[in-house]
């Protein structure tokens, strides 16, 4: 089963990973956009890692999109989407970005919102956070604020880049003015499911107890 | 390494399972010494049991740790203080604390010295934060009073009692103590 879905966005797309993705990743991981994150040497956790984007998607943990610039059949990935610390029950994951040199402002911010739309929709999720971490490129805080997102405490020293360095964390929501949906269960509200004495049309409940 | 330590007229020790589930629930069914969690207080006595097992499993873990704080002499509870969420990779864990009404800053400026130090010099952390209910005015003077650093307000981050709660976050680095 597939869980994470295959979106567009105005100038390329996202889509999950599959094993033949391993190159790209592993190129994308060539170029750390996180002060202190490991390159990696190798390519045998990047096949773990594509397993775990569908088990994390899977089982409401996260969920791993691939990023893709260009049209039609003809795209190059240019990084990848992450949703991360996904809280169903709060309504709220993490979200992060992490794009070759390459990837442009436009299409970083096209990819994260065409992500931030599909988790808000499909899942009702109405908070989205965003870690920015000192080192990072100071645009991307711009981005994020162009995108919504309001910068709501600075963490010191909350990310380790070192044996014994450290750097700030400042962490940006975003919070979608939309109603919550209502919890019911299966056979309540719009739902019929098994429940027998309720019907397609009555959206309210009623039917026989 | 011993967990169990002493602070000025108090002792800090890890709670026992199957002695302290009264003691526990006494602290812990006052709905203003939970508020700021936010928590529903305990309304059972099995709750605390059920608290015990999950401080034990999660102390094995070594995910948290919950000291019990009792008078040095009369052995009565008077907070429950931890860490929890700590994590090894980024030297870092969360504060939490239940404390009673006998449990004021000057009994707080004895107590909280000796935590600081384990978690910085003991546990070798560097990074120390608590996450509050924004608007908990009395445990964020504490707070302030004992050297933490407010540094900002997460939106959003609990259901509780149907309203989304704002957690307020104050933090104290190892290298604030030498500041």
């Amino acid at each position: 089963m597939n869980f994470t879905p295959e979106l567009p966005f105005d100038g390329g797309r996202v889509r999950p990973m599959t094993y033949d993705d391993v190159d790209a990743l592993f190129a994308i991981y060539q170029h750390p956009e996180i002060p202190g994150q490991h390159v990696p040497d190798n390519k045998d956790n990047l096949t773990r890692m594509v397993d775990l984007s569908v088990q994390m998607a899977a089982t409401q943990r996260g969920m791993m999109w691939l990023l893709e610039v260009g049209s039609d059949d003809n795209y190059e990935v240019q990084g990848m989407v992450s949703a991360y610390d996904w809280q169903p029950s709060q309504l709220r994951t993490m979200l992060r970005v992490d794009g070759l040199p390459q990837l442009s402002a436009e299409h970083r911010a096209a990819a994260l919102n065409t992500c931030l739309e599909f988790m808000s929709g499909k899942y009702h999720l109405r908070n989205f956070g965003y870690q920015w971490i000192a080192g990072q490129d100071e645009a991307l805080k711009t981005l994020l604020q162009d995108c919504g997102f309001s910068l709501c405490a600075t963490l010191r020293d909350g990310w380790r880049t070192g044996t014994e360095t450290f750097a700030d964390v400042v962490q940006f929501h975003k919070l979608l003015d939309v109603a919550k949906p209502v919890p019911g269960r299966l056979g309540e509200q719009d739902n019929p499911g098994q429940n027998l004495d309720k019907s397609f049309a009555d959206k309210n409940g009623g039917g026989a107890a | 390494m011993n967990w169990n330590f002493s602070a000025g007229n108090f002792s800090l020790r890890l709670p026992v399972t199957d002695q302290d589930g009264d003691a526990l629930y006494a602290l812990m069914s006052v709905q203003e010494q939970v508020d700021h969690l936010p928590r529903l207080a305990m309304s059972v006595s099995a709750q605390a049991l059920d608290e015990l097992r999950r401080m034990a499993m999660r102390f094995e873990t070594r995910e948290a740790a919950f000291w019990l704080v009792e008078g040095m002499y009369d052995k009565q509870l008077v907070a429950r203080i931890g860490i929890q969420k700590i994590n090894w990779m980024q030297l870092s864990a969360q504060l939490q604390w239940e404390l009673s009404a006998a449990v004021e800053l000057p009994e707080l400026q004895e107590i909280f010295p000796a935590i600081a130090n384990f978690i910085f010099d003991e546990l070798n952390l560097h990074r120390l934060e608590m996450r509050l209910r924004e608007g908990s005015d009395k445990h964020e003077q504490l707070l302030k009073n004992l050297g933490f650093t407010f540094e900002g307000v997460l939106p959003a981050q609990v259901e509780y009692e149907g309203e989304s709660v704002n957690m307020a976050v104050w933090s104290l680095l190892s290298s604030d103590r030498s500041a």
